[in-house]
């Protein structure tokens, strides 16, 4: 079975009434959808709105409770991946990690498949493998090392290898799961055309993302699901309103907040000379207090490793950094804190969250001295601040006793952020806070950052639109320095978007 | 300003409890797994002390209930600093060599140097203390593997308990090298492991109150939480403002000073210092410390757990005594219930989360 042997516009995939029921909790009610053959379909909705849930059924990891699902009009039961695979099914998720091999090259992670399954004998030879992985990677590998180890490759490489291998068997469908999640502007770009790409030769594409703009980038159709339902079907010419709208139920789509005329308040954070790197440009900059310092540009581009800078987690370069006024060196995140930063961090599973913690234990985590009554912590204290972070952001869950692991993506990101509003930070500093969260709570964050007029907040992100709804200022970064600056009442995210993949070492206002 | 700007939940988010965890539906079967995995072990220990007290008149006493605490006092203490390494997931391979290690140096106090009792209970509590600060240091400082570091240690310290009195075990009356002692396993140094205070021995008086000491210290102190943070994920405790490299190097402090305080103990209860006589502890407390990952369902380090599971081991090991069990039956035994527990702690099969 292949790709070309579908009609474009056949249906080579269906859902047709699918349920899905977790004990009590019911995922998915009756949702039906069509894949055909040459298009692309999106498929959006909030964090539990039943995406992931759909998408595992239709990938095989995940049987349904009711209703079947169709490969080319005859009900089927996919009870593994590999079942989906023989199907015709491929799919790419969102972790490419969890599906490559670090220390293998990038010629046996392409091979991997063929090797397990036996297509390369019992003993094949190195030669073997590497003429395998070349008929796989064929032209879609360009500029990738086959004899590299696929550790070397950036988020972006891995997720090309991943889809170049998927594309080996040539399924009729290909599943992707939040492709563009870690990818940068340029490189969602490159991704985009690739799925058109593909759509053209007659795959029929599942596109899983939270970005609506991306949605209308590359879908011929979206269906957008809503608590379980599909809440609404569209096709091209898409508009994002009507999207945000279908995913929201009801609510419009949150427009950017209004920037507020820039504070006038005293300066909370200043850097004066500082690096993201030894041999990096200087770098100033300057926040007061209620503002909200936008930073973006490019992965790579330096943004974390200034944050970090700020945040303790790495010494400072160079220069100077004064929090308040006062000189501000910190040699450990605790010093940060102690002064009254508060630091998110890009990858909150690796670096925010303990497994198996409640929602109270990882909110008090940084500040658990105010938690103390003489020396032992106060549960009762602990469970108060929970609650107030959870009123305050609309953590949807069951109580501050919830395991973390409980909650949705954005709801475990609006415990990481509400930590430090617990704490009663001065200075938030938050790297990439929306990636992986669903409009709904990313906008109750922004919302947060915005309100907080005791705070000064710096927050990176390599999403232009992200970052123009958020920000009262954006500094735009390439290169470890800093290109410009624009004021985001004056630009639109194309406009950004134009600025931060413009070739570095001109500065600019807009 | 939008509707959304608002606080509480956006309707997009409200999926009632789509965020349970459980991954299957509840049927009889999955309840009775899910109890298994909680309190199976409890019921096992309750069942078991049943069975016992009805085929055993003499189990079910008072004095015999004291006796088995009294032999599993100086293993759950060690195994109770086994659980704090653990919990800043690291690993203490030398607390059996601590044992040893403090056992000799604190009856050479007594007997060779004549030091007097209390001077010699607090240099087996330093040197045991001592240990710990060493492994910490080497694993924290040196930044060598937590294993690797304290099987290093745990060599060195089986050697030195044995350079002390070049190979000789310690009794009243023994000297080194041929000198007379200077002094003696007192009265007032053996009541620590063979006195007891209104009938209850001291051991058993000691245990309680480490075991109490540590169930508050690591839930309901800053430092207990910080550790357990540091064993949960580094880097989260570490941004966190948790000071990573103190932290551990005190979790290893205080894993060896309870092997020094288990060492000193025994040595009270022996009234002698017998050579290598700490090698047995390492994997007793070890095993300890891992049944008790299967109590309450808690699945990682616990102190609770870990005294209930030297316990039970005392419990079953005393019974099968008594019911005249073979004494070289008694590992194998003990290998069952350890392996059961893990199972039960880790298996899909009772273990909701891994079967995700």
């Amino acid at each position: 079975m292949t790709a070309a042997h579908d009609a474009v516009g056949r249906s080579v995939l269906a859902a047709r009434d699918v349920g899905k029921r977790f004990g009590e909790t019911t995922a998915l009610r009756g949702v039906s959808l069509e894949v055909r053959a040459g298009e692309v379909l999106g498929l959006i909705g909030a964090n539990g709105a039943g995406k992931s849930t759909l998408t595992k059924i239709l990938s095989g990891t995940e049987a349904p409770t009711s209703g079947v699902v169709e490969v080319r009009g005859e009900s089927v039961r996919l009870a593994s991946a590999e079942q989906a695979r023989a199907a015709g099914i491929e799919t790419v998720h969102q972790d490419v990690d969890a599906a490559l091999v670090p220390d293998a090259t990038v010629a046996e992670n392409l091979a991997l498949p063929l090797l397990v399954a036996g297509g390369l004998g019992r003993f094949p030879s190195r030669r073997r493998i590497r003429q395998a992985a070349e008929r796989i990677a064929a032209d879609r590998l360009s500029g990738i090392e086959l004899d590299a180890p696929v550790a070397e490759l950036g988020v972006s490489d891995r997720q090309r290898v991943l889809i170049a291998r998927g594309l080996a068997s040539d399924p009729a469908v290909l599943v992707l799961d939040e492709p563009t999640a870690a990818l940068s502007v340029d490189e969602q770009q490159v991704l985009h055309a690739t799925v058109r790409r593909l759509a053209a030769s007659g795959t029929a594409i599942v596109f899983i993302t939270h970005h609506l703009g991306e949605t209308v980038a590359v879908c011929d159709r979206v269906v957008a699901l809503r608590d379980g339902t599909v809440a609404g079907e569209f096709v091209a010419p898409l508009d994002p309103a009507r999207l945000a709208a279908a995913i929201l139920g009801g609510l419009a789509a949150p427009e950017a907040l209004g920037a507020a005329a820039a504070p006038e308040g005293p300066s909370v954070l200043d850097v004066v000379g500082a690096r993201t790197r030894p041999d990096g440009p200087l770098i100033e900059l300057h926040v007061r207090r209620g503002e909200v310092l936008g930073i973006t540009g490019l992965l790579g581009a330096g943004k974390t490793e200034l944050l970090e800078q700020l945040a303790g987690v790495r010494p400072i370069e160079a220069g100077t950094v004064a929090l308040d006024g006062q000189p501000f060196r910190p040699a450990h995140p605790a010093d940060a804190i102690l002064a009254g930063v508060g630091f998110v961090p890009e990858d909150r599973a690796r670096a925010a969250e303990v497994p198996g913690w409640t929602i109270a234990d990882s909110l008090t985590l940084p500040d658990l001295r105010r938690y103390r009554r003489g020396p032992w912590l106060s549960r009762r204290a602990e469970d108060r601040a929970a609650s107030d972070v959870i009123r305050a952001l609309g953590v949807i869950c069951s109580g501050p006793r919830a395991a973390i692991e409980s909650l949705s993506g954005g709801n475990r990101q609006k415990v990481v952020v509400g930590r430090w509003l617990a704490a009663g930070s001065r200075l938030l500093v938050l790297d990439e806070p929306f990636r992986g969260v669903d409009i709904g709570a990313r906008a109750d964050i922004a919302r947060l950052v915005r309100r907080t007029d005791a705070a000064a907040t710096v927050v990176a992100s390599s999403d232009p639109e992200e970052i123009l709804e958020v920000a009262d200022r954006v500094l735009v970064m390439a290169d470890g320095g800093i290109v410009g600056e624009v004021d985001p009442r004056a630009v639109d995210a194309e406009t950004l978007a134009d600025i931060m993949t413009r070739p570095p070492r001109r500065l600019e206002t807009v | 300003m939008t509707r959304l700007a608002e606080p509480g939940p956006a309707p997009g988010d409200v999926l009632p409890a789509a965020r349970v965890p459980e991954g299957k539906r509840r049927t009889p079967l999955a309840c009775v797994r899910d109890a298994v995995f909680r309190y199976g072990l409890l019921i096992l220990l309750v069942a078991l002390i049943v069975l016992f007290a009805v085929t055993q008149p003499a189990f079910f006493t008072v004095f015999n209930g004291l006796s088995i605490l009294l032999s599993v006092a100086v293993v759950a203490i060690v195994a109770l600093g086994v659980t704090i390494s653990m919990s800043v997931d690291g690993f203490d391979l030398s607390v059996g060599s601590n044992v040893s290690f403090t056992v000799m140096l604190t009856a050479a106090s007594l007997v060779y140097w004549g030091l007097g009792p209390v001077l010699s209970l607090l240099i087996g509590l330093a040197a045991g203390t001592a240990i710990g600060l060493l492994n910490g240091l080497l694993i924290v400082v040196a930044r060598v593997p937590d294993m690797l570091a304290t099987l290093g240690t745990m060599f060195v310290f089986a050697g030195a308990s044995l350079l002390i009195t070049a190979g000789q075990s310690i009794a009243n009356g023994a000297g080194y090298a041929g000198a007379t002692p200077r002094g003696s396993f007192t009265e007032a140094f053996t009541w620590f492991g063979q006195g007891d205070v209104l009938g209850v021995p001291v051991p058993v008086i000691v245990l309680v109150v480490v075991t109490v000491a540590v169930i508050v210290f690591l839930a309901r102190t800053r430092a207990g939480r910080l550790l357990r943070a540091v064993g949960g994920n580094r880097e989260a405790a570490r941004l966190a403002g948790a000071h990573v490299g103190r932290l551990r190097v005190l979790a290893y402090v205080v894993s060896g000073f309870l092997a020094g305080l288990g060492g000193v103990l025994l040595t009270a209860r022996l009234g002698r210092g017998d050579v290598n006589v700490g090698a047995d502890y390492l994997l007793q407390a070890v095993s300890a410390a891992l049944i008790g990952f299967a109590v309450l369902g808690a699945n990682r380090p616990n102190a609770f757990g870990t005294v209930v599971g030297a316990v039970f081991v005392g419990v079953v090991l005393n019974g099968l005594t008594m019911v005249n069990a073979p004494y070289y039956a008694q590992d194998f035994v003990q290998g069952l219930l350890l392996v059961g527990a893990l199972v039960v702690s880790f298996s899909a099969l009772f273990n909701r989360k891994a079967r995700a």
